[in-house]
């Protein structure tokens, strides 16, 4: 029971503003932001906090991670970064990673500033990026384009009632416009329950009445 | 002993616009019929509550096939949320994927749609067998409750078909055919039922007419649905499922509460109609309108169609047929089904019913894929169908109540119905042309269908054979409208068949065949009616 009790008012505690508890992404190497780096300048300069190798940023409410630093940590594959999908600028360089796919970073909208070792190439080919650069070691992405505006293609074809919008280097998600919602974009509006129902309720009762009275009021039981 | 209410003894012909009540009192102005000018005999026999049981079992049948054509009306989109997005070409999935790709039910929508073509075919199955168990039913429970519980049963069944599966999304095969099987089963209540109360209120002078104008119940059926579904769809197809349910159970309710199945419950017990129209004197009204030569010869003067018979064995039935001193019993299936005319007609129907619900069920596809319109248009283009039927069935029913036969009737306006099926197989690329066409064709394969499912039942139901002693109305409406059924439930796989196999106007020759097989079966009937009109001729010939 008392133990019951103290977890319950630990996760409250740390529910609130400590969400970020439980993203290994930050943890998957030992050691944590460095100044020095790039990412580590960065988070400075957004006067961001530091927690393993993310930095993260409070906006509002929420807290996002905008900075992840995972140079140097010997990883042989990386597989998924999701839980990082808000930052702004990545460090990967320096990782004896031969191959990485590109859908890792499918949903990476914010990314701007990618450092990757220089065996990997840039997540959807350099012309999802303003600017690539690679000196041996390492190559750098900058300034992700918008994938639906690629000069020289027509810009996606999304289904009726979506748009096409951004959704991490060489992605497009197609995304309902409007009012438009649900499966395939197919539904418009909010339905008016409450006035349908009340006006159908309320005519099926007044018709029920006023014909029970006139009609099978004086009617023998059968 | 039976009891034996005062008012039995007095005259009812005394005055034959007010009905009396149990007390022996003329009934208060509340009561006096709704149109009563001195011309109008034949409109002076109906009281408010003939205009209410009209009213009621029109709507409930309107509702039924507002919920039919819902389900229609919506394939599009729920063919739709049951498949993945479609891909132009190579290019990869749309993301994201619950939004695009998430729902597998059908690989695409070809196999969606045959499979909502196949729900189609299992509802119109189970509808013809629950028609042959619903009119036996009908004929021994009370009718107010049978109508009510199927109306309120489908209402719930159709909610969880659509708008229940949707909410959970839960989209399972087997789950819907068995939801639509039952949905069959529940719909089939509703026919037989609210024929038997419209012949239990409605005797003999006048039925062609009312009946003609009452069987548009099913057209206003499609239009009301069609308008409910076009302006509900956008919102999603499970809202368009939730309104037609929800209106369809409020009429279930609104049935149970306001409903007199048979003048008996108030206790307006009838006399022949000749008391109260006195327009129709002669001893035309006492036969039954598709009677043979032989049963001519009955010329009782208390045993006439307009009995009213109530569906309960009670005791104050006896005073219906004192000749036989035994309440009306309701009749066996088998019985029935050797009715005169009863077969003929239910194959006929069956040949009509299938044309007629092709139309309804194909016509929007066909006017779309033939002729390349918008699904849109072409749903109202097809409202004219519906038009035509509405007028054909009331115009065919009046002339041939003026006729006083109505086989002769439905051959001419069949004949007529191959000609105009010719004329809309050859129908131009154009929108007015082609609603003219349609209107024209659906009035003269209407007209007949109308006719032969309500007005017609109604006097097999009721023939003399019967002598007043068997309840048929309801089994006999079963039975004329389950063989229809069947007709049509298979219509549905031939016409997609042979439009799969051949093309569009192999379509139409096999609607023309149809057309004249129901003519066939009628044969019979049509020239024992003209030999009778012949001979009637000839005898008030020799009158004069």
């Amino acid at each position: 029971m008392f133990t019951f009790v103290t977890l319950c008012i630990t996760s409250l505690l740390f529910g609130s503003s400590y969400q970020q508890m439980e993203f290994q992404v930050c943890h998957l190497c030992v050691g944590s932001l460095q100044n020095g780096t790039a990412v580590g300048y960065f988070c400075a300069s957004l006067s961001g906090r530091v927690e393993g190798r993310c930095c993260w940023r409070q906006q509002g409410e929420r807290a996002s991670i905008v900075g992840l630093d995972l140079s140097n940590c010997s990883l042989r594959h990386i597989e998924d970064l999701q839980e990082a999908s808000t930052a702004v600028m990545i460090d990967l360089s320096s990782n004896p990673v031969i191959n990485i796919s590109d859908s890792v970073f499918q949903g990476f909208i914010e990314l701007h500033y990618l450092r990757l070792p220089s065996t990997l190439q840039c997540p959807g080919g350099n012309a999802s990026w303003e600017k690539v650069t690679s000196d041996g070691v390492v190559c750098l992405c900058e300034e992700q384009k918008d994938a639906c505006h690629q000069d020289g293609n027509m810009s996606w074809n999304c289904p009726e009632n979506s748009l096409c919008a951004p959704d991490g280097p060489g992605f497009t998600q197609c995304s309902c416009t409007g009012e438009y919602h649900g499966y395939k974009c197919l539904r418009e509006g909010q339905f008016p329950t409450g006035l349908v129902f009340g006006i159908l309720g309320s005519s099926t009762f007044l018709a029920s009445a006023l014909l029970w009275y006139t009609q099978r009021r004086k009617a023998k039981f059968t | 002993m039976s009891f034996s209410p005062p008012f039995e003894n007095l005259p009812l012909q005394s005055n034959p616009s007010l009905p009396v009540r149990a007390e022996g009192h003329p009934l208060p102005l509340l009561e006096t019929p709704v149109m009563s000018p001195p011309c109008c005999g034949f409109l002076s026999q109906y009281t408010h509550h003939h205009l209410v049981t009209f009213l009621l079992t029109f709507f409930s049948y309107v509702l039924l096939h507002a919920s039919r054509k819902t389900f229609s009306n919506v394939k599009v989109s729920i063919s739709a949320q049951w498949t993945p997005s479609v891909l132009n070409g190579s290019s990869p999935a749309y993301s994201p994927g619950q939004t695009w790709e998430e729902n597998k039910l059908f690989e695409d929508s070809q196999e969606a749609t045959l499979f909502l073509g196949a729900l189609d075919t299992i509802f119109l199955f189970s509808y013809a067998i629950g028609l042959y168990v619903s009119g036996v039913i009908g004929d021994r429970l009370n009718l107010r409750y049978v109508l009510s519980f199927g109306l309120c049963g489908s209402a719930i069944v159709e909610f969880l078909f659509g708008t229940v599966t949707e909410w959970l999304h839960f989209y399972n095969i087997y789950f819907y055919c068995c939801l639509w099987v039952l949905n069959g089963l529940l719909q089939s209540a509703v026919w037989p039922c609210v024929v038997a109360v419209m012949g239990n209120w409605f005797g003999k002078s006048g039925r062609g007419f009312v009946f003609g104008l009452w069987s548009a119940c099913a057209s206003v059926g499609n239009i009301l649905g069609a308008f409910l579904a076009s302006s509900v769809l956008k919102y999603g197809y499970e809202y368009a499922f939730l309104v037609t349910s929800a209106v369809q159970f409020a009429g279930g309710v609104v049935v149970f509460f306001g409903l007199l199945s048979s003048p008996k419950e108030v206790g307006l017990s009838m006399t022949c109609e000749s008391a109260m129209s006195p327009v129709q004197n002669d001893s035309d009204s006492h036969r039954p309108l598709i009677s043979d030569e032989e049963y001519a010869q009955e010329e009782e003067g208390v045993m006439c169609d307009g009995g009213y018979y109530s569906v309960q064995r009670s005791d104050q039935d006896q005073d219906q047929a004192p000749e036989l001193g035994d309440p009306p019993v309701a009749i066996g299936f088998f019985q029935a089904f050797c009715l005169p005319g009863v077969l003929p007609y239910s194959l006929a129907y069956a040949c009509l019913k299938l044309v007629n619900y092709s139309f309804f069920f194909w016509l929007p596809f066909y006017l779309s894929s033939n002729f390349g319109w918008k699904e849109a248009q072409a749903d109202r283009l097809s409202v004219w169908y519906d038009v035509g039927g509405i007028v054909g069935g009331t115009v065919q029913g009046l002339i041939s109540d003026f006729l006083g036969k109505r086989a002769p009737v439905l051959a001419v306006s069949l004949l007529l119905a191959m000609g105009s099926l010719v004329g809309y197989s050859h129908s131009p690329d154009n929108q007015v042309i082609n609603a003219v066409l349609l209107a024209v064709t659906g009035f003269f394969i209407g007209g007949p269908s109308n006719m032969i499912s309500s007005a017609i039942s109604a006097d097999l139901g009721r023939q003399e054979v019967l002598r007043g002693s068997q309840e048929a109305l309801a089994t006999v409406t079963g039975i004329v409208d389950g063989t229809g059924s069947i007709g049509a439930a298979g219509g549905q796989y031939l016409v997609s068949l042979i439009e799969s196999r051949l093309s569009w106007m192999p379509v139409f020759y096999f609607f023309i065949t149809m057309t004249g097989v129901s003519l066939l079966f009628i044969g019979p009937m049509i020239i024992s009616e003209l030999r009778s009109v012949c001979q009637e001729m000839r005898t008030r010939v020799h009158q004069l």
